[in-house]
């Protein structure tokens, strides 16, 4: 408890600096920003900002701070739209759209607003607090991990990301398999040999993960808008009266907001399952708890209940997503798994020994998430009128000005046109893998773990000389295998549970 | 060309051999340990071929239609950004943002006057933002001589 206490003061120590202060501050605004508009999320505005931070030299601790607020602040942002005009301004709020969107249509859009920033803020909170008991033992007990015990996690992490994410778990493992491969363009490192080179110098150090990113979430999403504007989406924005939430409705709904945010945690910390996949979960899990108890409930049409439990997942998976990342070295989420990249920039690889290494930078980033999380709540309650004049930006200054950001970042990584051509073609890949439902985040974190799975396994194989029973052989391993089995089949089975079960209701 | 789950199979059945093909041929010269550089890549191809296979022979969820009209103005867009991306280092950051800028206002709605206000004030204010400001260093190009 009281190492917990030092840790923490530490981390204040480093978060209350000026500049650091100065940078969550910026970091919450411009992920606000980035979560309202729609069709950008947490990770486009985390991507387009890892170059920028890091060739403005900011100092590690500071960068990651900038982007950790990003982050938070764009997981606050995405309800704002989904609230106003029932356009979820990032997929992790989808959910809040279900009773968001009828509480502003019945005038109490702002209520609606308030109540949900105070959700997500506990949940943000309860994962904070989550983080800073559980992360340091979680990192103490991964200190004793080998190569081969890091392989099979690795494993297991795409498991759950691929088995959480969708409909169709195929198209995932193609995601995952496709992002290991782009990491195996360049110079092998243990044997010096060029790998799908092709004779190209610019690729004899592979494809920078930013070149891969920025294509994959800046360009694809400007084809994306493109394509949406000419479908001819609309938007609409109803009236609403009292601003701030009030005790009644705060009472009624604790209860979900707390379920919603240890939930949310759980989720968040499993490497993969991610904020998304957690308000969705809460939301379904909420919906049944409530029902059953309370007649009166109306999930679908405008229940408080039904606002605050995703909201609050949302915010503490996103924050729980860091406890694997920090202690690990595997990212829980795409937005981590980009974060990660922007630290292997500062040579930072990011693991157990990151707690004893660099405390300053993990506590100064924990004490930083708590401080965003307070900024951002002063700051919603009242300019959501500000955030919400965001979507009268029109197109033709938004995608250009998103354009220019997402080159300058590109460019001032490498500095090459080349990899501003590499972009364009990625994104271009990146447009029609999405319209095939293909998810990205595998892909990323394929990217991003590539060499580090590929060094894990080939390091394994040495200690025995190529036998392959080491993967399986430590009693962390075997925990492992059942684990990432365990993620794969339990979702494929409460698929076929709730198929038979719809398939029993229809035919009385 | 239709976009279902066929078409991304029989692509990851390329990408799978593409792999294949150039990934066989990688040996070490001389090696100290027993896995090489070939294996992981060949082990990734197989996983692409078997995912490509699965998708091939079951089908179906094909993409959603683009709106008509649609297709050729994506490809135009894809176009600017290519010329964009070409530009910025030999035009430089600022006659490229403007430029660009202006065009991609066009397709996404704007008038010629609002997209060449606009292009233009963007490219001059992130110049300063990001260059001056912020030390990311941008190309000039032809601008080099005048500023």
């Amino acid at each position: 408890m009281s190492a917990m206490l030092d840790n923490l003061s530490l981390g204040f120590g480093v978060a209350f600096s000026g500049t650091n202060l100065l940078v969550a501050l910026i970091g919450s605004f411009f992920g606000t920003i980035v979560g309202v508009l729609p069709g950008l999320g947490p990770t486009n505005g985390v991507a387009m900002l890892v170059p920028i931070a890091f060739a403005m030299g900011l100092p590690p601790d500071t960068a990651l701070i900038l982007l950790a607020a990003v982050y938070v602040g764009a997981e606050y942002g995405g309800r704002i739209t989904s609230i106003l005009i029932n356009v979820p301004g990032e997929a992790a709020a989808v959910m809040t759209t279900l009773d968001g969107y009828p509480l502003a249509r019945q005038g109490l859009g702002s209520v609606a607003l308030s109540l949900s920033a105070w959700s997500s803020f506990v949940g943000s909170l309860i994962a904070i607090v989550g983080i800073a008991a559980f992360a340091p033992f979680l990192a103490q007990w991964a200190l004793a991990f080998g190569p081969a015990e890091y392989f099979v996690l690795m494993v297991f992490a795409f498991c759950a990301l691929t088995s959480l994410l969708g409909e169709q778990p195929i198209k995932g493992v193609l995601a995952a398999a496709i992002g290991l491969s782009i990491a195996t363009i360049g110079v092998d490192a243990n044997s010096g040999v060029y790998r799908y080179t092709f004779d190209i110098p610019h690729l004899a150090d592979g494809l920078d993960f930013v070149v891969v990113v920025i294509g994959l979430f800046a360009v694809a999403e400007m084809l994306q808008m493109l394509e949406n504007k000419l479908s001819g989406q609309s938007v609409e924005v109803p009236p609403s009266q009292r601003k701030l939430f009030n005790l009644r409705e705060l009472r009624l709904t604790s209860g979900s907001t707390i379920r919603g945010s240890l939930l949310g945690f759980v989720m968040g910390v499993l490497p993969g399952a991610g904020a998304s996949v957690a308000s969705a979960v809460a939301y379904a899990n909420e919906k049944r708890y409530i029902e059953d108890k309370d007649p009166d409930a109306k999930f679908g049409q405008g229940d408080m209940r039904g606002l605050a439990a995703p909201e609050a997942a949302n915010n503490s998976a996103a924050t729980g997503s860091f406890i694997p990342m920090l202690t690990l070295g595997i990212p829980g989420s795409g937005t981590t798994a980009v974060m990660m990249g922007a630290l292997t920039l500062y040579n930072i690889t990011p693991g157990p020994v990151l707690f004893e290494q660099q405390p300053a930078l993990v506590w100064g980033l924990i004490a930083s998430l708590l401080i965003a999380n307070v900024m951002l709540l002063v700051m919603n309650i009242p300019m959501v009128r500000v955030f919400a004049s965001l979507l009268s930006i029109p197109g033709w200054l938004l995608v250009p000005g998103i354009l220019a950001i997402s080159f300058i970042g590109v460019y001032a990584i490498s500095a090459t046109t080349f990899d501003l051509m590499a972009v364009v073609a990625i994104g271009v890949i990146g447009y029609l893998l999405r319209k095939l439902q293909m998810p990205m985040a595998p892909m990323v974190l394929g990217v991003v773990l590539g060499t580090m799975m590929e060094q894990n396994l080939r390091r394994a194989l040495s200690i025995t000389n190529g036998d392959v029973t080491i993967l399986w052989a430590s009693t962390v391993c075997t925990i492992l295998w059942v684990l990432a089995a365990a993620v794969v089949l339990g979702p494929m089975g409460y698929r076929q549970l709730a198929k038979r079960r719809r398939a029993q209701e229809t035919a009385p | 060309m239709v976009l279902n789950d066929r078409t991304l199979g029989v692509a990851a059945l390329l990408l799978s051999a593409f792999l294949a093909w150039f990934g066989h041929g990688l040996e070490a010269a001389f090696t100290y340990e027993p896995v090489g550089p070939r294996a992981f890549p060949l082990l990734l191809a197989t996983v692409i071929g078997l995912c490509g296979l699965r998708l091939v022979v079951k089908g179906g969820n094909p993409a959603a239609p683009n709106p008509p009209g649609a297709n050729s103005r994506i490809a135009l867009m894809v176009a600017l950004v290519l010329v964009y991306a070409g530009l910025f280092q030999w035009a430089g950051f600022v006659l490229a943002t403007a430029v660009v800028s202006a065009c991609v206002g066009r397709l996404f709605g704007g008038s010629w006057l609002q997209c060449g206000i606009g292009g233009t004030s963007l490219s001059v204010l992130f110049y300063v933002l990001f260059d001056r400001l912020l030390d990311v260093v941008l190309p000039l190009g032809w601008l080099e001589g005048l500023l």
